[in-house]
């Protein structure tokens, strides 16, 4: 089981154009900033928005081809979709929300309450069957959205923000408790968050969206060790740069040239770890091949570490220790110097 | 509050005090106004004749005509008003606001406007009662059925209006989830749209009914005022308050106990959430 789509849809100012394979058992996560289009995404595959261009293919059956104009609309697409704020039929209960689906495609109730049921105790809510959504918690909405989703055994499951709707203490439980079922569903599963802890303990592949494309793609491994987007950079804590390679010297796309140890040759994208990076009050001394001087931005306390953001030629972010904070004296503010060896200077093509 | 400070104050307390002063003062006489007309109705009734009245011929006669004839009003405004108000909340067209506007006209009309008018369109010289008489044989001036076709008339935009809102109000996520799980547009309204809207379809049917249950002023119009065919209770209590106060009376406290019952539904349908 798998899954080829190419989506492209025009929605007022936003403008998508995706592309993303999924094989089966593999759960891959749309990763992006709100209003990434990472919801119509979604939609589309569901069935719920119209492609404007690209196509939906599942085990190589086309499901949708705007150019063949082909599209099964959503009630008759096997596709299993949980909501982000779950949409529980308000006035049916767990049992008759997960039954749903099974008696839309003509199971008589007997058998369907029956099937629902199994499928409640498999979430671990089958004392909740009679329950209406409202009395339940947040983590066991979320159980009876997945349950109901799985129930009519879809050959694709979609997840949209899954945990965002739950308080920080229900999160891990109900995170843990989803992946068990996700590794247990064969089929392909996409998950769209905006939240890279959800991604990263549910998904086995990251495809970061932003604006309507595909920044980048990938193993969580290779996305978050070497970012292609600022906001990916961001995200992992790393800074991020983009110039053109030659030899040891990267002239950066904004201005300014770094040293590497590495040779390369084109476009390369760089990145520094913030760890890597040496404040000073005055021009250091000693080996480091990247020198220079910028004004102090902000400094935040994160953790035991501060994080200094500085200005200037090549903006860059510093992990200092509290004491080398006060060393700087950064409330006086003025320009501080910076130095980082070449050896942390990492490059990779762009 | 005393000394000083407090008689310092007082000329401004005394302003600022006088404009709520006034204003309650409107509002007893806005309640006076709106209740005293009900206390009239409880202090005359004949409540030792109550159940001889009750007995009569022309009061059953009225209260089994009003009963039908709404009730048929009703069914009709739901079977033709559920979609109506389903088209004016869900598709786009142009020419939709004026559609809309000439629907809920009927609301703001006065009635015996809208009769006059059923009697040149459904008369039965009507550009479209004429046509239909000749070809079925029915008439609908004077007849019963042409005291549910005008009670119709003007309730019909009162359940619109209600279904159309709640229809709006709506999250149509919930019908996506319906369609994600293979359920046909169909199965859909009817397991998830109908449900969702239920308090406004009950609030909607409510009012409708009250408004065709009281209306007098299309039905006497358009249908005239025959006893047993035509007569509802609102025309009965006219006519009677020539002949017998009494029975005036007692259907006007049979028609004000609908309305308090209208009132409770609609209360309570606006009051439960989905």
């Amino acid at each position: 089981m798998t899954l080829e789509a190419r989506i492209g849809v025009r929605l007022g100012t936003l403008d998508l154009d995706v592309a993303f394979d999924v094989a089966g058992g593999e759960v891959v996560a749309v990763l992006g900033p709100n209003g990434a289009g990472k919801t119509t995404v979604l939609r589309a595959l569901a069935g719920l928005v119209p492609l404007d261009a690209g196509h939906v293919r599942l085990d190589g059956r086309t499901v949708e081809d705007a150019a063949a104009a082909i599209r099964e609309p959503a009630e008759q697409r096997a596709v299993g979709v949980v909501f982000q704020d779950y949409l529980l039929f308000p006035h049916l209960s767990a049992r008759d929300n997960v039954a749903f689906g099974l008696r839309a495609r003509g199971l008589a109730k007997p058998a369907a309450r029956r099937r629902a049921e199994e499928w409640l105790a498999r979430v671990h809510l089958g004392g909740a069957a009679g329950a209406k959504p409202s009395a339940l918690s947040g983590g066991q909405a979320q159980r009876v959205a997945l349950a109901r989703a799985l129930a009519t055994d879809p050959a694709l499951l979609l997840l949209d923000e899954p945990l965002s709707a739950l308080d920080v203490e229900a999160r891990l439980s109900v995170r843990r408790e989803l992946r068990v079922h996700l590794d247990a569903f064969d089929g392909p599963c996409v998950l769209v968050t905006h939240d890279p802890l959800e991604a990263v303990t549910l998904a086995d592949r990251l495809v970061i969206l932003e604006a309507g494309r595909v920044t980048q793609s990938g193993s969580i491994r290779e996305v978050t060790s070497r970012p292609r987007s600022p906001w990916v950079a961001r995200l992992v804590g790393l800074n991020l740069y983009r110039g053109r390679a030659h030899g040891h010297t990267v002239a950066l796309d904004t201005g300014g040239a770094l040293t590497t140890a590495a040779a390369a040759m084109g476009e390369v994208f760089l990145v520094v770890h913030p760890h890597a990076v040496a404040l000073h009050r005055s021009r250091p001394e000693g080996s480091a091949r990247n020198v220079w001087c910028g004004p102090v931005e902000s400094a935040e306390a994160n953790g035991d570490r501060v994080h200094v953001r500085v200005g200037g030629p090549i903006p860059v972010v510093a992990e200092v220790t509290p004491a080398g904070a006060a060393d700087l004296r950064l409330a006086a503010g003025g320009d501080v110097w910076v130095s980082v060896k070449a050896t942390e200077v990492d490059p990779y093509p762009a | 509050m005393s000394g000083i400070a407090g008689r310092a104050s007082r000329p401004r307390r005394r302003g600022a005090s006088a404009l709520p002063l006034a204003l309650t003062g409107l509002a007893v006489a806005a309640v006076a106004l709106l209740v005293l007309p009900l206390v009239g109705l409880f202090l005359r009734t004949p409540w030792s004749r109550l159940a001889a009245l009750l007995a009569e011929d022309r009061v059953h006669q009225a209260l089994r005509l009003s009963l039908v004839s709404s009730l048929a009003a009703l069914a009709l405004c739901t079977v033709l008003g559920v979609p109506l108000a389903w088209v004016l909340a869900r598709r786009q067209f142009p020419g939709k606001r004026l559609l809309r506007a000439l629907c809920l006209l009927p609301m703001v009309l006065p009635p015996v406007v809208g009769g006059v008018a059923l009697l040149v369109a459904f008369g039965r010289r009507g550009f479209v009662g004429q046509p239909v008489e000749q070809l079925t044989g029915i008439t609908l001036p004077f007849t019963t059925a042409g005291v549910v076709l005008a009670e119709a008339f003007v309730a019909l935009p009162f359940l619109v209006v209600t279904v159309e809102a709640g229809l709006r109000a709506m999250d149509r996520r919930y019908e996506d989830a319906a369609a994600t799980l293979g359920a046909s547009r169909a199965t859909t309204f009817r397991r998830v749209t109908l449900p969702l809207i239920g308090p406004s379809l009950t609030a909607g049917m409510a009012l409708c009914w009250a408004r065709a249950l009281g209306e007098f002023g299309a039905t006497i119009t358009f249908a005239g005022n025959r006893a047993g065919r035509t007569q509802t209770m609102p025309l009965a209590v006219y006519l009677e308050l020539e002949r017998d106060l009494g029975v005036a009376l007692l259907l006007s406290l049979v028609l004000l106990f609908a309305s308090v019952a209208v009132l409770v539904t609609v209360r309570a349908g606006s009051f439960t959430s989905p």
